[in-house]
């Protein structure tokens, strides 16, 4: 057994615990070639180069910001927000929003405070529903999140709870939603991403549904995410055992320019559809405007115009050419801030924890 | 496995810390926000939406 540290005899032959001096130096020495294995491996998979590939949560995230089903709205919108703090980051929101198809007209109320560490956000609306997020960050790597929705008619609550860890070539994460500490029921989700080249990572998501002690379902679905060399573009692919397939492409065409590519296809026995969606992005210096036609015959356009720092301005519309429907919106959004203008340009705010 | 009166006691202590979630987590939020930011803003131009 080759151990670099000598096994210690002590008062009649037991192995005395050998304190480590270094992180290399085994604690135990029965467990050294374990070690020496691990060390090897470990320096091995350090001397491929890899980088982290994002978590799985993540994976569309740059289709779905090239996109605007997130983005769109119809009716008319005003938000108001305000900064009250730079560094920390600290600023409320009045949100108005009415004459929506398909929405009621409603006021909101947001706040959101960040620092290097912590995130929290809430939103309350007119009704009393409250949505809430709580970050923390333990070291760069670590994030314990909270995700709540607490609803004024009871059965409507929802409850996340979540770890994240981003190791040097691959993210861990683990959910928990609405878990019950009496039953054990909720549901659990758990997902690993592992970077197997320099552009290719493979991983799993696995869902365990236990609506009642005895009613348990697990799933897993299997994702992979193909990258380009300098990560101009992303490829990725993400299975269901369902049959349910999506595929999506995106490519940044240049510094302002940004065109993605989704397409679902759901296989199940009962149903057989697929839709594809084709959209663009314009990042120009004093807007954004996004574009999108989709195979249903919807066609879409976003356009984000800012005219003054403080104030800018939203149009949206949308064509459904197969249903004969149209929906347009329209927002203004106006910031204001309590700080001067020495206070603004003392500080850049801190980014909050990548969600 | 917890008797039925543990049981009932453990749903009563969430509904109750669900409750003060959904009330507090606003001001909860207002108040890290109005003590650790800075400089300290006044508690009218946090509120109001005109000011």
């Amino acid at each position: 057994m080759a151990s670099p540290v000598p096994p210690q005899k002590h008062f009649g032959g037991d192995i005395a615990f050998v304190p480590s001096s270094s992180s290399s130096a085994p604690s135990f020495p029965a467990l050294s070639p374990l070690q020496n294995a691990y060390n090897r491996f470990s320096t091995w998979r350090s001397s491929l180069g890899l980088t982290n590939p994002g978590s799985v949560e993540n994976l569309q995230k740059e289709v779905k910001n090239t996109h605007l089903t997130n983005f769109i709205f119809d009716g008319a919108r005003a938000d108001l927000m305000k900064g009250l703090s730079m560094d920390p980051a600290f600023q409320v929101t009045h949100s108005f929003s009415l004459a929506s198809q398909t929405m009621p007209p409603s006021y909101s109320f947001g706040a959101v405070f960040a620092n290097q560490q912590l995130f929290l956000q809430g939103n309350v609306d007119h009704d009393g529903n409250l949505s809430g997020r709580f970050n923390q960050g333990w070291s760069p790597t670590n994030v314990t999140k909270m995700q709540m929705q607490l609803g004024t008619t009871p059965g409507h609550s929802m409850i996340q709870l979540e770890h994240d860890y981003q190791g040097a070539d691959y993210s861990l994460n683990g959910k928990v939603i609405n878990p019950s500490p009496t039953d054990g029921s909720g549901i659990y989700v758990g997902s690993y991403l592992q970077s197997v080249t320099r552009n290719l990572a493979l991983g799993f998501e696995t869902l365990h549904q236990r609506s009642t002690p005895e009613l348990t379902e697990t799933s897993t679905s299997y994702v992979a995410k193909l990258m380009g060399t300098n990560s101009d573009w992303i490829a990725t692919a993400h299975i269901q055992p369902i049959g349910v397939l999506q595929a999506t492409y995106w490519h940044k065409l240049s510094e302002k320019v940004e065109a993605a590519a989704d397409l679902q296809l759901i296989a199940a026995p009962q149903r057989r559809d697929a839709i594809a969606t084709l959209g663009a992005k314009y990042d120009l210096r004093m807007s954004t405007f996004r574009a999108q036609v989709d195979s249903t015959g919807k066609v879409s356009a976003l356009l984000e115009q800012r005219f003054a720092p403080t104030f800018s301005f939203t149009v949206a519309g949308e064509i459904d050419h197969f249903k004969n429907a149209a929906k347009v919106g329209v927002g203004v959004m106006i910031e204001s801030s309590s700080l001067t203008p020495e206070e603004m340009g003392m500080m850049m705010p801190p980014g909050p924890p990548p969600v | 496995m917890p008797s039925e009166e543990t049981k009932e006691r453990i749903i009563r202590a969430i509904d109750f810390g669900r409750t003060v979630l959904h009330y507090g987590w606003i001001p909860y939020i207002i108040f890290v926000g109005y003590t650790r930011s800075n400089p300290q803003p006044s508690l009218i131009k946090l509120m109001s939406p005109l000011a």
